[in-house]
């Protein structure tokens, strides 16, 4: 019961922080640049709490954790890398 | 099913018949270890055809590959040849020029994905689950699948010369060539696709291998113990895991260009062609170690075997090898110096290029060090080996010309390149060849012709670098262009009577192999007499299910123990023992039997199977680092002639003797063998593999989102109709299969213990997802900087589109995450009805994602504004094609999701999943990352 009542305010975080997103988009206070980030920031905590707590990474070995991180490694690699090349 | 069509072996080899119980004997030491019957696994004689439709057993999948990938070896090879004769004077046109162009294209895509990387594959398929002590890979039926895939990729490549004329714009593929203004015949297309085929192909057999070399080692077989060759493949695959994804996202979005209309690699200013040349190239450069580390592999395996030591420095091997592998992913833009990328991003890659070449120094002195301090016996394979080492220097230190930006602005584009690569990637086959005499004798029991394996290779020498050496002195030839010249005739004509040569030294080959196979020498279970890996501790060929036992290197030497027991139940066994081998290259000695107790004093000074049979098969040790030679007391006997572990179960013991003296193998499913055989036969990879071809042929037809017209559009577009209802039909049909593959608990699964098979194997094929999407994202993120991240981009973006859908869409597939997540908290309750009702709300809200994403999309569609007066279609700019793309793909995710979605539900309506959650977490996994994905196109593609 108690990870239902875990799972239940991870969804409620996520959908505020969906939310949020936009409304740092709408609101228009903040520079562009700065705005990116925080929204960018925010979508990485909504995918840590996604894979974390419901698809159990949490709980898996943190080699699994490893695996997926090198490939979102590889793939930060390549846009980075790559949209660097032509600035 | 009858003796008359099952056979214990899986290929060549005497067939022999008996009891259980019976003894056996055989001429040679082929004999199949227990196990004569295969009723319970369904799988035909190995002369039945019906046999290799249907097989999934790693051994018979690694000859499919590995006589797939010689049959691609000859096509590409008489491409190559067409083109050597074209090249014989400058300017010559036995060719057409375009089919000049497509013979050099076709021949680089043929070589590169459908022969060398198969033909390493060949031998990984069948030497790594033996290596490690597996009874078979960890998902067999997908192993099957893969090489379908394999197969029929090839096939489609070839019809593409039958649909006006296959590429034409070079292997690499670069854009704008790669698009219909450029390249328009269908065939083109159908390359396209089948190289797409070929990729997912790979990707499957990656998830594959790396599932059962992490978690399906035997006891006792740290990675640290792991022989040379799995080493290899296990680094080759986790590189291709990710490479490849890459390549795969490449392709998908060519293919969307090509079929449907998108503009990415059409899109103006330079953003375009460099973008295919990122994504290419970072897939590209790793591809390079991809093809080159099996054939590193078995260098390492045959230097240690036929010099009789360990290789030197074998950490530090492995190290070096490990770091290449990370590095590989940092080297990508050393070819496009010659691109408009600025000089910061050249100066950085050069220092990485030139950085790659120092572990692989280390390699090669380590290499060379064994070869000094052994004593080398000069074989067939090791020849091989050896040449392969001396081209691979050569290759190496003109490369390095090749990582430095000035020198590249001069040598690029020209034969130096052509020159180089060859010296490197057909080096590597030079290794692969050496392996395929290596392992001959294990796979078909029969010893080839020595006398010819050596001619083989002195032709295979003399022409190789007759072939290739001359194009370094005629450098300033052109690439891939027929005139070049007239200084440089002379050494043209060098190199094409080079490739002539080179191409008679394989008709040696075929010949020895094919006439050996009948009329050779039966081999014995070992044949090379310092040979140190589990392989040749068993059977040539191997039985069936590979062991007569379970196999365990908890003592720190291989063992075979009853099923069901661990290492400590059984006492070693004493000296006398029969077959030497270790995990890897120990310094091993024989022992025992007929053998002679020296390398030195032996009858066989060149370390091959003596025709009289005296030498191998019985003696030696079974090591597991091969660290040091271990003593008699250490050493545990397998199947001992007399007693040892396998006796374990004296009941159910088969004696059978060779030449080499009397076997005793237990046979691990006399006594229980209807419980628990695994099934080796399945007719669904086939099909997938058959109607994954057919679809694609299909498809090849589109053009800008439609079929042509008349009775030829008519052709494909019921092709894809009929063809699309066949695959799914045959996916569904694999899903429903009943199939008992390998189960737990096997020994060594570090890193990945306290997670099964299954679940790891769905985790390595998301990481491969991540790649994949991360290069969509990297796609869309490059060609908006391309064009001016805010302002320029936002003018490509009509107002109509806005936020509120895509913030709906975030909403409905959140909570569709959240309901999955009830879906296993009500198995865990055994809650039927919570079950039914949680994916059934899963269900309704992917479906009512799709269709507010379909109504968005229409919307948009039918905007009439100033800037849009045709609406915003697909093709409109690179900002409407990146974003149905990347959201379109990310929608055929959820529908693949949707249509599990169903298929859980209509089982959890009968009861299902109650008692094991596990289908239903799987599918979490896949909806989850879905919504990760989400979770970044939203902001991406909506808010910013």
């Amino acid at each position: 019961m108690s990870h239902l009542r875990l799972y239940t305010g991870i969804f409620a975080a996520l959908a505020a922080f969906a939310t949020a997103q936009v409304f740092v988009e709408q609101a228009g206070g903040l520079p562009y640049w700065t705005a990116f980030w925080v929204i960018i920031a925010l979508s990485l905590v909504k995918a840590v709490l996604v894979a974390w707590y419901f698809q159990h990474l949490k709980w898996e070995p943190r080699s699994v954790s490893a695996t997926i991180f090198t490939g979102l490694l590889a793939a930060i690699a390549l846009t980075a890398a790559a949209a660097y090349s032509i600035l | 099913m009858t003796d008359e069509t099952s056979d214990p072996r899986t290929d060549g080899g005497e067939r022999v018949r008996e009891s259980r119980r019976g003894a056996k004997r055989t001429d040679g030491g082929t004999a199949a270890a227990g196990h004569e019957t295969d009723h319970h696994h369904g799988l035909p004689a190995p002369s039945s055809i019906k046999r290799w439709l249907v097989t999934t057993n790693h051994k018979d999948v690694g000859i499919l590959y590995t006589v797939t990938a010689l049959f691609f070896l000859v096509f590409g090879g008489v491409l190559a040849l067409l083109m050597r004769v074209q090249l014989w004077t400058p300017g010559a046109t036995i060719l057409e020029p375009l089919q000049y162009n497509q013979a050099v294209s076709a021949h680089g895509l043929i070589m590169i994905f459908w022969f060398l990387s198969p033909f390493a594959f060949g031998f990984a398929n069948y030497v790594v689950p033996l290596q490690i002590g597996a009874k078979d890979l960890a998902f067999p039926r997908l192993n099957a699948l893969s090489y379908w895939l394999y197969l029929f990729s090839g096939i489609l490549f070839g019809v593409s010369f039958f649909q006006g004329g296959t590429f034409a714009g070079g292997w690499t593929m670069y854009a704008p060539l790669n698009l219909p203004v450029y390249t328009p015949n269908i065939g083109a297309s159908t390359a396209v696709l089948a190289l797409l085929l070929f990729v997912v192909s790979v990707t499957v057999s990656s998830v594959n291998f790396l599932t059962t070399m992490h978690r399906m080692r035997a006891e006792g077989l740290t990675l640290r113990r792991m022989p040379l060759f799995t080493w290899t493949i296990l680094l080759t695959t986790w590189m291709m895991l990710f490479a490849f994804a890459a390549l795969l996202a490449a392709l998908m979005i060519l293919s969307a260009d090509r079929l449907i209309g998108t503009q990415y690699f059409a899109a103006t200013g330079h953003a375009g062609s460099l973008l295919w040349a990122h994504l290419f190239w970072f897939f590209g450069h790793p591809e390079v170690y991809i093809v080159f580390f099996p054939a590193l592999g078995v260098m390492a395996e045959c230097f240690q075997t036929f010099t009789g030591k360990r290789i030197v420095g074998r950490k530090w091997f492995i190290a070096a090898m490990v770091l290449v592998a990370l590095q590989s992913f940092l080297v990508w833009m050393h070819h496009m110096f010659l691109t408009s990328i600025n000089l910061e991003i050249k100066t950085l890659f050069m220092a990485t290029t030139i950085g790659i070449s120092l572990p692989f120094d280390l390699m090669v002195f380590a290499l060379v060090y064994t070869m000094l301090k052994g004593r080398v016996r000069f074989t067939t394979p090791f020849l091989f080996s050896f040449g392969a080492l001396v081209l691979f220097i050569l290759g190496g230190i003109t490369g390095v010309f090749l990582g430095a930006v000035v020198l590249d602005y001069e040598f690029r584009g020209t034969y130096w390149v052509v020159a180089h690569f060859h010296y490197v990637m057909v080096g590597g086959i030079t290794a692969l060849v050496g392996g395929l005499y290596y392992w001959y004798p294990k796979m078909t029991g029969k010893m080839y012709d020595k006398f010819l394996g050596k001619l083989h290779f002195a032709m295979y020498f003399v022409g190789f670098n007759l072939l290739y050496f001359p194009m370094f002195v005629a450098w300033e030839t052109p690439r891939r262009d027929f005139v070049y010249p007239e200084i440089y005739t002379t050494w043209h004509q060098l190199s094409t009577v080079g490739a002539f040569l080179l191409g008679a030294s394989f008709l040696v080959m075929f010949y020895n192999l094919w006439v050996s196979l009948s009329t050779g020498e039966d081999a014995s279970d070992n044949p090379w007499q310092f040979s140190t890996t589990t392989e040749w501790a068993i059977p040539s060929p191997p039985p069936l299910e590979n062991f007569p036992g379970k196999p365990s290197f908890s003592s720190g030497s291989l063992e075979f123990l009853p099923d069901g027991s661990d290492a400590g139940d059984i006492e070693p066994a004493g000296p006398g023992g029969r077959e030497p081998a270790a995990t890897d290259g120990g310094e091993a000695t024989t022992d025992g039997g007929e053998a002679a107790t020296d390398g030195s004093e032996t009858d066989a000074d060149d370390g091959e199977d003596d025709d009289d049979g005296k030498l191998v098969t019985d003696g030696g040790r079974v090591m597991t680092d091969g660290g040091q030679p271990m003593t008699d007391d250490e050493q545990v006997v397998a199947d001992d002639g007399t007693a040892g572990a396998a006796d374990a179960n004296a009941g159910v013991a088969d004696e059978k003797a060779t030449d080499g003296g009397t076997v005793t193998v237990y046979d691990e499913h006399a006594a229980d063998d209807e419980e628990h055989g695994e099934d080796h036969a399945s007719i669904w990879p086939f099909r997938i593999g058959l109607t994954s071809f057919l679809f694609l042929v299909g498809l090849s037809g589109l053009r800008q989102g439609s079929f042509p017209e008349g009775l030829e559009g008519g052709a494909y577009l019921g092709l894809t109709v009929v063809a699309g209802v066949g695959l799914l039909w045959a996916l569904v049909g694999m899903g429903r299969e009943e199939f008992h593959g390998l189960e737990g608990p096997f020994g060594e699964s570090w890193p990945f213990t306290g997670i099964n098979n299954t679940k790891l194997g769905v985790w390595i094929f998301l990481a491969s997802d991540v790649v994949l999407f991360g290069a969509f994202v990297g796609s869309y993120a490059f060609i908006r900087v391309a064009e001016g991240w805010q302002n320029n981009w936002h003018h490509l973006i009509p107002a109509d589109h806005v936020v509120l859908p895509g913030l709906i869409n975030t909403y409905l597939l959140l909570t569709s995450s959240f309901t999955v997540v009830l879906a296993l908290v009500a198995c865990e309750k055994r809650s039927k009805w919570g079950l039914i009702g949680s994916l059934a709300t899963t269900l309704v809200l992917g479906i009512a994602f799709l269709i507010n994403k379909a109504m968005e999309w229409q919307h948009l569609f039918h905007v009439h504004s100033e800037a849009f007066p045709n609406g915003w279609n697909i093709g409109t700019n690179v900002a409407s094609s990146t974003f149905y793309l990347t959201t379109g793909l990310h929608a055929l995710h959820v529908i693949a999701g949707l249509v599990i979605t169903l298929y859980l539900i209509a089982r959890a309506w009968n009861g299902a999943y109650l008692d094991d959650d596990q289908p239903v977490e799987l599918f979490g996994l896949y909806w989850h990352f879905v919504d990760i994905v989400w979770l970044f196109l939203f902001p991406l593609f909506y808010i910013l």
